[in-house]
């Protein structure tokens, strides 16, 4: 029976609307020219009664001298995304060696303590950011990593959220897959390589682009790991700046930086359903 | 499962390594700094620290403030991600496009959205404006205790999409028959929602609850980005205050801080592991 669902697609439509305007309201404005988007936004901030700004949702002139000033032009905004860039690929690739490994021992491997650490584990990830800040902040300085890009970078390849989503995952395997390896003489190394990464390949693509889309938003611990050291600042710290003082061109910094996320999750988005769905997240 | 007790250990110990040297050693071995005086002679001051801090009225204002806005916003974006889930799940297979736009912004840098929110929640801009056309006055967003709401709505923009990807995953469990059925009872959109959606995803959305109270609790960066490192005495959070702390360098009442919301934080999930148990209990 062909249904045609029409009030619910109505309601979709008005949440996917609501949802997606920002996001395009940003686009649209990146592509005005620096000085109309300036003068917009010198518009702000006036609380006469009678006077409202105006509602704008195509630009005066199309332009594309926002994207030609924070790209050729000025490099602040550049270098700001470079910093962004590499504190993310450094910390996937921290999590790439850390996390697979982690939750394959505490899902296939029977151990001692085995489940006192998973419980660990779990307990950390309920702590919110402001309490394991501060057992970070006393290893950082006791290693004289403070305002370094590492401090940024190693206390996030632990994260034990991913921990808990790839194991939840790899518990689900049916086990004569495991089994069959080990009969054809795979040792636990093997395994792990040529069984269980491949296997595992939607909840890693979907750890990567959570994990992804964590690092590319950090704001937390840059503003404390690197407070005296403005020039390793990601660009997700900066934009409050921007707004400040406006240059007319932030509109195109903010789609610069939403760009490479957008691709990520339109790469990542079959994974990122399957991955969830085939995991026992219970 | 490998019995080979040994063999585990190559996989285990360079995330163990990073977990004790990063969390777990200076957690307990930071408790000293809570108990110590932070003089020259670092005298021994058993709970003071702690009784200084419980009594400071910025920690206060700060863990105030983090409730609050824990306790708006997890409920909120449960329920929300709950029925938007239900709607997408009505018309699966189909319906992609308004699955991928609910689920985007949790993938999407909200520090890029704020300028976007800065213009919406203007005292002059386009959210105003609405407000005035349908007869209602004007709110300064952007200004005391009004600025939660722009806050809040940053937070559930960004965070709905995870727990709709979690509950769609779970929905899919739920057999179409038990919907006809329900229909055939006539029973309408919340009632299925209600009677037979819910029940039959208890775990899953116990995880959503837990997850979202998780990130909910880390509420600061939109704090930030409204308004700034020094803001207002309404949105003023745990993390602000941490952040002072920092900044004076002072480690007694950073850690003693830290370790009175990890006891609420254990507290309150203690509890809902426990209301959870109960529930399981009744349905089973």
């Amino acid at each position: 029976m062909e249904k045609r669902h029409i009030a619910t697609r109505f309601a979709l439509t008005l949440v996917a609307v609501a949802v997606l305007l920002p996001l395009l309201l940003t686009a649209v404005y990146s592509l005005c020219a620096p000085s109309e988007i300036k003068e917009y936004m010198g518009t702000r901030g006036n609380y006469n009664q009678d006077q409202f700004m105006e509602i704008k949702l195509a630009p005066k002139q199309f332009s594309l001298s926002q994207f030609y000033k924070i790209l050729v032009e000025d490099e602040a905004v550049l270098r700001l995304f470079c910093n962004s860039a590499l504190y993310t690929v450094l910390v996937l690739l921290g999590q790439a060696v850390v996390i697979p490994a982690m939750a394959y021992a505490l899902s296939r491997f029977r151990f001692p303590g085995r489940d006192a650490l998973f419980f660990g584990i779990i307990m950390l990830m309920l702590l919110p950011f402001q309490v394991t800040m501060v057992p970070n902040v006393l290893t950082l300085k006791k290693l004289g990593l403070m305002n370094t890009i590492w401090a940024v970078i190693l206390p996030n390849c632990f994260t034990p959220f991913y921990i808990f989503l790839l194991r939840q995952y790899m518990l689900g395997l049916p086990k004569e897959i495991l089994e069959a390896g080990e009969i054809d003489g795979a040792g636990t190394f093997r395994c792990f390589f040529h069984i269980v990464l491949p296997v595992c390949k939607p909840i890693i693509g979907c750890a990567v682009a959570l994990s992804f889309a964590d690092c590319w938003n950090m704001v937390e611990q840059p503003l404390t790991y690197l407070a005296q050291n403005a020039d390793k600042m990601p660009l997700s710290v900066m934009f409050n700046q921007f707004s400040a003082s406006p240059t007319g061109t932030e509109f195109a910094g903010a789609t610069l930086y939403i760009l490479p996320a957008l691709f990520v999750y339109l790469y990542f988005q079959k994974d990122i359903l399957d991955g969830i769905q085939l995991s026992e997240l219970k | 499962m490998f019995d080979r007790k040994r063999s585990a250990l190559p996989f285990l110990l360079p995330g163990l390594i990073g977990l004790f040297v990063f969390y777990v050693i200076p957690f307990f071995g930071g408790m000293y700094y809570s108990f110590t005086d932070g003089s020259y002679q670092n005298a021994f001051v058993w709970f003071d620290n702690y009784r200084a801090v419980w009594q400071n009225p910025m920690f206060r204002l700060g863990l105030k403030n983090t409730m609050f806005f824990s306790a708006v916003c997890t409920p909120l974006v449960w329920v929300l991600a709950f029925l938007v889930a239900m709607l997408l799940n009505r018309i699966k297979p189909r319906g992609a496009f308004f699955r991928n736009s609910v689920i985007l912004p949790y993938f999407m840098p909200s520090c890029a959205i704020l300028l976007i929110w800065l213009v919406l929640f203007d005292y002059g801009g386009p959210i105003n404006r609405f407000l005035t056309d349908i007869g209602v006055d004007r709110v300064s967003w952007l200004d005391g205790s009004a600025m939660r709401v722009p806050v809040i709505l940053l937070f559930v923009w960004k965070n709905l999409g995870l727990a709709i990807v979690i509950f769609l995953a779970a929905m899919q469990s739920v057999p179409e028959p038990y919907y006809e059925y329900a229909r055939l009872e006539g029973a309408g959109f919340f009632r299925q929602a209600w009677y037979v959606t819910l029940p039959m995803i208890v775990p899953s959305a116990f995880l959503v609850f837990i997850l979202c109270w998780i990130n909910s609790f880390k509420i600061f960066k939109e704090v930030y980005f409204i308004s700034g490192a020094y803001p207002d005495q309404s949105v003023y959070t745990l993390q602000n205050y941490m952040n002072n702390m920092f900044e004076d360098l002072n480690y007694q009442k950073v850690t003693t801080a830290a370790y009175i919301f990890a006891a609420i934080v254990f507290l309150i999930f203690g509890v809902i592991y426990f209301i959870q148990k109960r529930l399981q209990k009744r349905l089973g």
